[in-house]
């Protein structure tokens, strides 16, 4: 009986830790987790770096004007767990991401499915989807 | 030495003759660690479920040796902040609204003193915690690349750590923030009033054939526990009891004793599993570098936090 129970607190505790996307250094609060927007243009820089990865995106908006877009991800070790590299976008590539803008409006977004536990969004470059 | 190497050969000749019929009648089951194919740099751990069910060898006396594994998450990874006391989240998944200024409604809260009441409302995390606060409001050592400091190197986002032995030392190569430490196993006593260090100073024994013990005192009071800010005093002194179940799992259980911040002792993983990785496994990268940092901070970290733009 102690033992089941032990078992089911652990599983409370793994899914309530599972349930929480892993922003290591800046919370979720951040960020508006209910909605997904795509950031759909052109890349002009890619930073591999701690703490997160980032991919710097050239939109166009509905009146013409470009508009600089972030969308920053995780650590490079778990980018790489889900499969990133160095070489994942390169400027001129031409992406869609799916991810969640900051809530203060900022052209900055989180990418969804960066947390190995969240879940996958679409990744698309040069018309292809990544992976 | 040719007769030597006409035994070998000997030996090679018949041993490929038979092994066919050592393979049909008596191969081992293969354990995960030999089934596990890394790549050869940057390996990445296989998931957990990859451990399920897989038979393991008798453990190795005295010995801790090897490249392991945080094994409790998908992924290897121990999800933020201490285990056995979590602070990230409020009772039925309430979620991690933030704001709170102390571990009021938390699973387990911690016992506090006055004082360490005191100093856990001075820590500000960002991270996600039901005392999570806007990040421009925060004072986590780690948002300015400080040093993480031990235990929260291993209360925070463990993954993988090498173990080495010699003759009087265990060497303690943590991927997290790139931390080593040495845990002296020469019958040295702990220092009585040392200066402080970020990782402290550690002597190790063996209380049985597969349990290693370490005390490490001497602490950074300036480093943080985990990521929910929880405080620490120059008397902290941290136990970690590595017992080595069998060959390829270790169990690590951290106790904090702290009685100026903690009126009673607690534990900030208990029996946490950890599973043995290949020998030629590579470790990446995870260190915390200031000149990337405060790029991050100028281009995403500082532009989320700052206020809704006026329209």
């Amino acid at each position: 009986m102690i033992s089941k129970l032990r078992n089911i607190s652990f599983l409370v505790v793994g899914l309530l830790a599972i349930s929480v996307p892993l922003f290591a250094h800046h919370g979720n609060a951040a960020y508006d987790t209910s909605k997904t927007v795509t950031v759909k243009g052109t890349v002009t820089d890619y930073v591999w770096s701690n703490p997160h990865v980032f991919v710097k995106v050239d939109v166009k908006d509905d009146g013409g004007n470009t508009v600089h877009w972030i969308v920053e991800g995780q650590n490079p070790v778990s980018m790489l767990q889900i499969g990133w590299t160095k070489n994942t976008f390169k400027p001129g590539d031409e992406v869609e991401i799916d991810a969640m803008q900051a809530k203060n409006g900022a052209s900055v977004a989180f990418l969804g499915g960066a947390s190995p536990t969240a879940p996958r969004r679409r990744i698309m470059i040069n018309g292809k989807q990544f992976q | 030495m040719p007769k030597r190497l006409v035994v070998s050969v000997v030996a090679l000749i018949a041993g490929l003759m038979l092994s066919p019929l050592l393979g049909a009648q008596t191969a081992p089951p293969k354990s995960a660690v030999e089934e596990a194919k890394p790549d050869k740099w940057n390996t990445i751990p296989p998931i957990k479920s990859a451990y399920a069910g897989k038979k393991s060898g008798p453990a190795p006396r005295h010995d801790i040796s090897g490249i392991w594994d945080a094994a409790e998450a998908d992924g290897g990874r121990q999800p933020s902040g201490a285990i056995e006391h979590v602070a990230l989240t409020a009772p039925r998944g309430q979620g991690v609204e933030g704001g709170r200024p102390d571990e009021t409604g938390v699973m387990r809260p911690l016992h506090y003193t006055p004082a360490g009441l005191e100093a856990l409302k001075a820590n500000k995390p960002s991270g996600p915690s039901v005392r999570q606060v806007p990040a421009a409001l925060a004072n986590d050592p780690v948002d300015q690349c400080d040093p993480m400091g031990f235990p929260r190197t291993e209360l925070y986002e463990l993954r993988t750590l090498e173990l080495a032995q010699t003759a009087n030392q265990v060497i303690y190569l943590n991927q997290f923030y790139g931390a080593w430490r040495v845990i002296w196993m020469d019958g040295r006593e702990l220092p009585k009033d040392p200066e402080p260090r970020w990782n402290g100073y550690s002597v190790g024994k063996w209380v049985d054939d597969y349990t290693f013990v370490v005390q490490t005192v001497g602490l950074n009071p300036r480093s943080w526990l985990d990521h929910a800010g929880r405080p620490h005093s120059e008397d902290l002194r941290v136990e970690e009891r590595f017992h080595r179940v069998n060959h390829d799992n270790m169990e690590l259980t951290v106790t904090i004793y702290d009685p100026k911040m903690y009126t009673e002792p607690w534990q900030g993983l208990n029996k946490f599993p950890l599973h043995l990785q290949p020998p030629d496994f590579d470790i990446s990268e995870l260190i915390c570098s200031p000149i990337d940092m405060a790029e991050y901070n100028k281009q995403v970290g500082s532009v989320v936090a700052s206020p809704p733009e006026k329209k």
